[in-house]
């Protein structure tokens, strides 16, 4: 299972944002999120959404085996084991592990809780079956 | 302060101190946020007689108690000042993501105070508050100076911008934001521009606070399911406030040559599906908007890209001026956005102007050699220009259609539309009392977005005029604007009709007060009377004919359209007021009594 | 031979508290509307099936028919 967008149909509200910061962190700061809304204004006038695609190429590299399996079976980071040692940020395809040690004391990334899909007025995200499982 | 960013941060331009306060608790309590901030700020700060170009005055922007949560539509910030316009209050509305980020920068005002020396941009970064030098931008166009600060400081950055239309003062200028959306009427953009501000440039990574954040979250997630369960959302998302252009067309409210008539001929030109289909490329929302009114277009025969035009630039761009190519209205739009001059009084005061020209009170010596014709594209696009740069016939027509029409005289004020000095918006009042009165007694001038009436006109009987439809346009105006006030849009209570009272649990979550609908009325109804007192504090001799309707409305009735042949009495106009003042508790004269302002806590402030 | 009427929510506060109301088919939108006692005049936009339609659009057997309302105006 993985999060999907539409980009054509992002209108750019950041309210998935702000829905999974307060998911991560029970925080409203889209800052702290683990998506992101891309403008490309005036020209040529689209929104980019970049989402986690569950590949699992931060679990790999990760040193404290601080990105874990949860229930759903996405990759989360446990805040816990985390070391702040950044070797997962480079490794996204997506760039959307974050570590920005002034706003949070661990990594971040998406952990598929949905809400983000439930506050998207324009249905441009929805989780689905992988396409193609990666080993 | 649960639900809000905590701190007011003045900046003194003559001086260039700044400095930040706790954001008042008993402030918060009376007058909630955004617009109320804007009208106790206006009138406790800014000194009776105050110029409106002058230092003395303030421009206040302010975000809300909604702005930057989980809220749908959480994206509204208010710009009020003493407008250079009318000479009374001036509040415009502006969204996109400018007030979210004022949030997440710890901040519920912004106040300008002073004037400039030289040009500068404010740049906030979280605590760190500058005034730095703007020379490099002077004299560029809004979209231009956007796109350079988001490129030179992120895209996390939000701006409010001037093009040359607030640097010259023309007086209604306007405020740019997130290439498309504006603080439109008044002339807010007058007033920061001869502050000599060219941009607000802010950034701020704070979460915001609320009280119970279980309780909010809940709300949230209730208030976007209600959103995306409504019966039109998909219409709504489609069209947006386009949507409205044909309906306004069939019953006469489409404003045409210069509001001559209520219904243009060539006027499916315009319409929302012509228009989708010819240029719209993205919707385009707000912050935290699950119904993205915003149209982005991209006009293939001017090459040109805009958010627009929604049904306001559609009116008074368009059929008011007699231009029926909608990719032609785009290119105006841009044209003015760029220039940071509003749609609407732009729109017009050139309808205005075109009217003149064509009974010969004008000629091409007076306009520069522009042909103005209704219809006439080219020279729209040029007097746009003009208009900004204050240039020849444009230095006139900047002044607005009440001084350019008092100047010249020759009955031109006859068919000057508008109400205290503000240009009407595009709905046309042939023969529709409530919203005739609506813009009537609007308290920023002739504007619709306080009582939009029209709908309960034809429901109800258009000419009308009855108790009901007053008590009508009062709830309105004492409702509506409430969205503006905690920084929120009212389009998703408006348009998808989804239950109001949602809104209450989220805002006892967030703010920790329980307060139902009538105590944000209450709170409505004290900012009304409040702003009323600085109008008639402000004009000498306000009163009743401060109300007044464009003498059009009652005495020129249309000759075609869904309208022709109707008018509404000047005696129904005097009744409307009569009826209006009792309910409201205010003098015959139209003025707040002693006894209504010690019931809304007032007695004080306007002592 | 029956269809659905679909208004706006907004439009119940001149409606006794309904928006959708069961009608015959075969007439146009606007003498429907008419027979449910609202003036064609409040509807802005008809849909059928997606599209949209004018009120001289003849409602068929099983359409579902929205009818918007402008309550709020831009």
């Amino acid at each position: 299972m993985r999060l999907y967008v539409d980009n054509a149909k992002c209108s750019g509200c950041n309210a998935c944002r702000v829905a999974c910061s307060l998911n991560l962190f029970d925080e409203s700061n889209p800052k702290k999120s683990a998506l992101l809304v891309l403008p490309h204004f005036p020209s040529p006038g689209v929104y980019e959404v970049k989402v986690c695609t569950q590949c699992g190429e931060c679990a790999a590299v990760c040193p404290d085996e601080a990105i874990k399996l949860n229930a759903k079976g996405a990759w989360y980071v446990d805040f816990d084991q985390c070391s702040l040692c950044e070797a997962c940020v480079p490794e996204c395809p997506e760039d959307v592990m974050f570590v920005k040690v002034e706003l949070a004391t661990a990594a971040w990334k998406c952990d598929l809780c949905g809400d983000c899909v439930d506050v998207c007025g324009t249905s441009a995200l929805w989780i689905s079956e992988k396409e193609n499982a990666v080993a | 302060m649960n639900g809000y960013g905590g701190k007011i941060l003045r900046v003194n331009l003559t001086t260039g101190k700044i400095a930040k306060e706790q954001t008042p608790v008993d402030i918060a309590r009376d007058f909630i946020g955004g617009r109320g901030f804007g009208a106790y700020f206006l009138y406790k700060e800014v000194p009776q007689g105050a110029d409106p170009l002058g230092p003395e005055n303030k421009l206040i922007v302010s975000s809300g108690p909604m702005s930057g949560l989980m809220i749908p539509g959480a994206g509204k910030c208010d710009f009020t000042t003493k407008s250079p316009l009318t000479g009374g209050y001036a509040s415009a509305s502006m969204g996109g993501h400018f007030t979210a980020e004022m949030k997440y920068a710890g901040l519920d005002s912004i106040i300008l105070e002073g004037i400039s020396s030289k040009p500068v941009y404010l740049f906030i970064d979280n605590d760190r508050v500058e005034l730095r030098d703007a020379s490099e931008f002077w004299g560029q166009g809004t979209i231009a100076v956007e796109k350079q600060f988001k490129e030179k400081f992120g895209e996390d950055f939000q701006i409010a911008v001037i093009g040359p239309g607030g640097e010259n003062v023309v007086s209604y200028a306007c405020i740019n934001h997130d290439f498309g959306r504006q603080a439109g009427r008044g002339g807010v953009g007058a007033v920061m521009g001869v502050k000599k501000v060219k941009a607000i440039v802010i950034h701020g990574t704070k979460s915001i606070p609320v009280a119970d954040s279980q309780a909010y979250r809940n709300a949230g997630k209730a208030l976007y399911k209600a959103c995306k369960d409504a019966s039109f959302l998909e219409e709504w998302t489609r069209y947006g406030t386009t949507v409205v252009t044909s309906w306004c067309d069939e019953v006469g409210a489409l404003p045409t040559r210069n509001f001559s008539a209520g219904s243009f001929e060539d006027g499916k030109n315009l319409y929302g599906p012509v228009m989708r289909e010819k240029i719209v490329i993205t919707d385009k929302g707000c912050f935290g908007c699950p119904s993205p009114c915003g149209k982005y277009s991209r006009s293939k025969k001017y090459g040109s890209y805009v958010e627009g035009p929604e049904y306001e630039t559609i009116g008074l761009l368009g059929s008011n001026l007699g231009i029926s190519d909608i990719e032609a209205v785009a290119q105006a739009n841009l044209l003015a956005d760029d220039a940071g001059i509003d749609t609407i009084s732009a729109g017009n005061a050139i309808g205005w102007a075109m009217e003149c020209y064509e009974k010969g009170i004008f000629t091409k010596d007076d306009t520069d050699g522009l042909d103005l014709k209704f219809g006439n594209i080219e020279a729209t696009f040029e007097l746009i220009g003009k208009i900004s740069r204050k240039e020849g016939f444009g230095a006139f027509l900047a002044e607005g259609v009440k001084k350019a029409s008092q100047k010249i005289g020759k009955g031109t004020e006859k068919f000057a539309i508008h109400v205290k000095g503000m240009e009407q918006s595009a709905y046309a009042t042939h023969n529709a009392t409530a919203m005739l009165l609506a813009y009537m007694t609007c308290d920023v001038g002739a504007h619709h977005n306080r009582s939009w009436a029209i709908t309960y006109d034809i429901q109800v009987g258009r000419d009308l005029v009855v108790p009901e439809k007053v008590a009508r346009v009062i709830w309105l105006q004492n409702f509506r604007p409430m969205f503006d006030v905690l920084g929120g849009c009212r389009l998703q209570w408006v348009e998808l009709g989804i239950d109001r009272d949602l809104y209450i649990t989220a805002l006892d979550a967030i703010t920790g007060i329980h307060r139902d609908w009538n105590d944000y009325e209450k709170v409505g109804e004290r900012i009304w009377n409040l702003t009323r007192m600085f109008w008639a504090r402000e004009n000498d001799g306000f009163s009743r004919s401060w109300d007044l309707p464009a003498p059009r409305f009652y005495e020129e009735a249309p000759e075609s359209g869904a309208t022709k042949g109707q008018i509404t009495k000047i005696e129904d106009v005097h009744r409307l007021l009569d009826m209006y003042y009792e309910q409201r508790g205010w003098s015959n004269d139209g003025l707040p009594t002693s006894e209504r302002l010690a019931e809304l806590n007032l007695s004080e402030l306007v002592a | 031979m029956t269809a659905t009427i679909r208004t706006s929510s907004a439009l119940r506060d001149f409606l006794d508290g309904k928006d959708e109301f069961e009608v015959e088919a075969g007439h146009t939108v606007r003498e429907t509307l008419l027979s449910l006692n609202i003036k064609p005049e409040l509807i802005a936009l008809v849909i059928v099936a997606g599209e949209q339609r004018s009120k001289d659009y003849v409602i068929q057997e099983k359409d579902e028919v929205k009818v918007m309302a402008i309550i709020g105006g831009g």
